[in-house]
């Protein structure tokens, strides 16, 4: 080999070569402020004031009193509860419709994953025209005879509209998972099935489900995470209102950090949702894990 | 050698990023609250260029949650170095120690004249003698009113006291097409803190009295909220979201509501948005005693800023006579000085008087907590108009929370 | 036969129906940034303009930064394409073929990092910008974003699936690892690649929350962030802001619609190997 070296030293040597610059952005940018925000959060850490005055657990104890701070946390628990299973669902359904060999899949595959890719500020403007009193839910709704809400304004259906919104954006994306799930599931059990006669609804229950599991698994935690992180469209839709109906704990975050300029209260109250998100996905590998055993 | 390859891409990252950005000049920041004002204020610093062309800076309005961004900047060391400030935000400005104090300046300039400013406004940005900001206008809230919906109604004087606006509202508040919905409200009205305070004013209540008590939950303050909020319970007034627009001007300007409180911001928004409504203004009416609100904005620079000297003599320049003038005479507000109010003819217009003699009793708002304390009532607000609850329950409950961000 | 023929009309028209639900919002979008008239609010609403004009297209030109919004988005999210498309495969090359002491250390904790939800990242990764003056400029927007684990997982599993016998042949000719990498491995990743690359690009083209953090002046905003704050002026002007949205939209719906086959597979191959 030339220059003497070994092939293992060489392995080594192009190894962190290669390996050097992922290390470095990720060092940076991931494992130091992991711990940098625990460091802050023991801190009354004031973006305008140089003085940052050590206060151990002064802001974890604020937190648990703030009255907005466990409504923010009542909410996000009440989204992610109510989005995740309806988005599961639906994204599996239109996946199962979509494996029906039917005319037109790539039009429609086009047409579910659309919302998926388009940018969350689009969306959100979109419907904070939809969802606005002249707009057009309550035009349908009118031609059905019903007098709609304000939606975004009503602190009744404010949280509501916003976790509709993002069932209708994301659940297209779920749909190609599923779907690529679904297509490694072979012809042949599907046929098996057929010869004995059993109805599309049967063949979803006993083949479909039990052997997508592992996809449903992975889809269920990327929307848990997601949900229990929910920032755009409340910041873009309703800036935490009306009445903090849809203040989410990442926009608690937000505006104690980046409005209030607490950036240690804020930082607490991150660790605090990641400890909830990690807690929620053990609590799921725990009792709903990707095989059945 | 191949390696270096790798560093090719970092490389260029770097290069581009630096090399895009380059030094600027002076920075100077304004809020966008309509094009109408944006356009007015790029007048007037054009008329500072004409002044002093050895002065060169860059305009940058700032869009959106401006206070929020604004200090955001300050604290990410990339603020203006000149830029508006609200006078009810600066005891919480001062209070992180953001601002340059201004003392020196005014001290080795004998041509400025503090005399000439209406005291209050100079008071709300200086604190134990320090002064933080010159004010370059004021605007209060009067009255504005939709004339061909008052001929309509008959009505042919203007609301004088509380019952009165009550009743004018009813007159004025109608369902065109029979559909039981009303399609005319008698005034439209938002659920905030500052268009709500005017009443308090009237019922001499206060929200924090000078030796920073809160006075939320006081009597006079309930009462006065008791009265706002049930012009809305009734169906007399309606708020700009439930007909779809973004703020009152909106819904004063498409007929929506035949009534709506504004500072002069509204007028060159009418004019250029709406010119077909035929609208005049009125003192707003009085309750036990006479009183509005006013609005005061200072140019105030930061600490951090390289270019104090010329943020000076721009800051000296439009809150001086010449400039002030240009700003002002293009009606979105008052002047900040006697004088540029005489010679503006301010008080022989039959609109611009109005401004002038509600200013005679005109509190400016300061209060002397953090800004989430201030959001907090407004919650508290939208609570009550929302959901029904009672102010004086809403208000109870968000005492002692406004108390803990008290700036004291 | 019959009844699954039946069944099928009944899942077809159930597509279509769903199409409208997830299409509908952008045709109404579109219908709106077409209407030559300022009013929108007209009740009832018609959903197909009766004067058309292409007006409000061009003043988003006309009167917003718009093309400095656009081209702050190009620049950032191509560097941060290029770099995630050189770096990962790099990685994902080192991770997959090489052998060198720490490989599996750093394997982990990478995979482990994918635990950590992004929001408790945000406050640190602010503080050092600011600490370097890198808030609102380009740096700061683009480094962060420079590399990501789940892309260097994703080119790990594809290059593990290239058979050994290939680089053998290369390595007793003596090539170094990199050029084995940047020779034989990477023309025969394209589809690999263009996941990455397709990912990446629209995600930073989408990316908002960070941005929306980092970024203090108009001159530095991207088509998301500027079209929020457009939003948030006094004048709500509908087919203005549907106008841009459209507008915001049509690079991702076209790379979608190109690439459509790399985007299946990517979110396959990420879906099933977890």
């Amino acid at each position: 080999m030339k220059k003497g070296l070994s092939d293992r030293q060489k392995q080594t040597r192009s190894g962190y070569l290669f390996l050097i610059f992922p290390i470095i952005i990720f060092g940076i940018f991931t494992i130091f402020p992991m711990f940098f925000a625990l460091f802050i959060s023991f801190y009354d850490w004031n973006l305008l004031i140089p003085d940052k005055p050590f206060v151990g657990l002064a802001n974890y104890i604020e937190l648990f009193q703030d009255e907005v701070f466990l409504i923010a946390t009542k909410n996000t628990i009440i989204y992610a509860l109510g989005v995740v299973p309806v988005q599961t669902i639906l994204s599996l359904f239109l996946a199962f419709l979509m494996n029906q060999k039917l005319p037109g899949r790539g039009f429609f595959r086009l047409a579910f994953y659309l919302p998926a890719v388009t940018a969350s500020v689009v969306t959100s403007t979109i419907f904070i025209w939809i969802y606005s009193k002249p707009g057009l839910l309550n035009y349908l709704l009118s031609l059905a005879g019903i007098n709609g809400t304000d939606w975004l304004t009503n602190p009744n259906t404010a949280l509501l509209s916003i976790m509709a919104l993002n069932v209708w954006s994301t659940s297209g994306y779920f749909m190609i998972t599923f779907l690529a799930g679904l297509q490694n599931i072979p012809a042949s059990v599907y046929e098996a099935a057929k010869i004995d006669g059993a109805s599309a609804w049967t063949q979803f229950w006993k083949i479909t489900f039990p052997l997508v599991r592992p996809v449903t698994y992975f889809v269920v935690v990327l929307s848990l995470i997601g949900c229990f992180q929910v920032f755009d469209q409340v910041f873009i839709m309703s800036q935490g209102g009306p009445v903090n109906s849809t203040t989410t704990m990442s926009f608690f975050v937000y505006i104690n950090s980046f409005k209030y300029f607490r950036l240690g209260y804020g930082a607490a109250s991150a660790i605090i949702l990641a400890m909830i998100i990690y807690f929620v996905t053990v609590v799921q590998k725990r009792y709903f894990p990707p095989e059945p055993y | 050698m191949k390696h270096l390859i790798i560093c090719i891409p970092l490389i260029i990252v770097l290069a581009l990023s630096s090399c895009m950005q380059g030094e600027k000049p002076m920075r100077i920041s304004s809020w966008v609250s309509s094009p109408a004002e944006t356009k007015m204020f790029r007048n007037t610093l054009d008329s500072f260029t004409i002044a002093h062309p050895e002065i060169v800076f860059d305009f940058e309005p700032i869009p959106g949650n401006y206070s929020e961004k604004l200090q955001l900047m300050l604290g990410t060391n990339t603020g203006p170095d000149l830029f508006f400030l609200k006078g009810y935000l600066a005891p919480s400005y001062i209070s992180f120690d953001i601002l340059e104090p201004i003392n020196y300046y005014i001290e080795a300039d004998s041509s400025i004249n503090l005399d000439d400013f209406f005291p209050p406004l100079l008071d709300a940005f200086n604190k134990d003698g320090i002064q933080y900001g010159l004010p370059k206008d004021f605007a209060p809230y009067v009255l504005f009113y939709n004339k061909a919906m008052f001929k309509e109604a008959q009505l042919d004087s203007m609301p004088k006291n509380w019952e009165e606006l009550e009743y004018f509202a009813q007159q004025l508040t109608k369902d065109k097409d029979n559909d039981g919905k009303t399609d005319q409200f008698g005034l439209v009205i938002e659920p905030s803190t500052e268009m709500l305070m005017p009443f308090v004013y009237q019922n001499e209540g206060s929200f924090q009295s000078a030796d920073g008590k809160l006075g939320i939950t006081d009597p006079s303050f309930i009462e006065a909220l008791e009265f706002y909020y049930g012009l809305y319970q009734k169906g007399l007034a309606t708020i700009p979201t439930d007909v779809g627009q973004g703020w009152n001007g909106d819904t004063f300007g498409r007929e929506q509501a035949a009534m709506c409180f504004s500072g002069g911001w509204l007028i060159p928004f009418l004019k250029l948005s709406y010119p077909d409504v035929d609208w005049g203004v009125a003192p707003l009416p009085m309750g036990k005693t006479k009183a509005t609100v006013a609005f005061t904005t200072a140019f105030a620079m930061p600490k951090s800023s390289k270019f104090k000297n010329d943020a000076w003599q721009m800051m000296n320049y439009l809150t001086g006579p010449k400039g002030m003038k240009i700003w002002t005479q293009q009606g979105l507000a008052l002047p900040s000085r006697k004088s540029v109010a005489e010679k503006n003819g301010f008080y022989d217009d039959p609109v611009y008087s109005v401004f002038m003699e509600s200013a005679e009793y005109a509190s400016t708002l300061q209060v002397e907590i953090s800004e989430r304390g201030f959001e907090e009532i407004s919650v508290a607000l939208q609570a009550i108009f929302f959901t029904g609850k009672k102010p004086l329950e809403a208000m109870e409950n968000i005492k002692p929370r406004i108390e803990k961000y008290s700036l004291r | 036969m019959k009844k699954i023929r039946l069944s099928k009309i009944f899942f077809w028209l159930l597509l279509v129906g769903m199409t409208f639900i997830y299409m509908g919002p952008f045709l109404f979008s579109l219908s709106i940034s077409l209407n030559a008239e300022q009013d929108v609010f007209q009740w009832p609403i018609k959903l197909i303009p009766q004067k058309w004009t292409f007006k409000n297209y061009i003043q988003i030109w006309e009167d917003l930064p718009f093309g400095r919004w656009l081209t702050n988005s190009l620049i950032i999210s191509i560097i941060q394409t290029i770099s995630n498309v050189f770096f990962s495969s790099l990685a994902g090359f080192a991770f997959a073929r090489l052998r060198f002491p720490g490989r599996n250390f750093f394997f982990s904790l990478f995979m482990a990092s994918l635990m950590i939800p992004g929001i408790i990242l945000l406050i640190p990764k602010f503080i050092v910008l600011n600490e370097f003056h890198l808030i609102n400029t380009y740096s700061g927007i683009i480094l962060p974003g420079l590399v990501s684990v789940v892309n260097i997982f994703l080119m790990k599993q594809f290059f593990e699936t290239i058979p050994k016998a290939l680089e053998e042949a290369a390595l007793i000719d003596g090539c170094s690892y990199f050029k084995i990498y940047w020779k034989i491995f990477l023309p025969i990743s394209k589809p690999a690649l263009a996941a990455v690359a397709i990912y990446t690009f629209q995600g930073s083209w989408n990316e908002f929350m960070w941005t929306v953090i980092v970024t203090t002046t108009s001159d530095m905003f991207t088509l998301p962030v500027g079209m929020n704050f457009l939003k948030n002026e006094f004048l709500v002007n509908w087919p203005l802001l549907m106008a841009g949205t459209i507008l915001i939209s049509l690079p991702t719906l076209v790379i979608f619609i190109v690439f459509q086959r790399y985007f299946v597979q990517g979110v396959g191959t990420s879906g099933l190997k977890e």
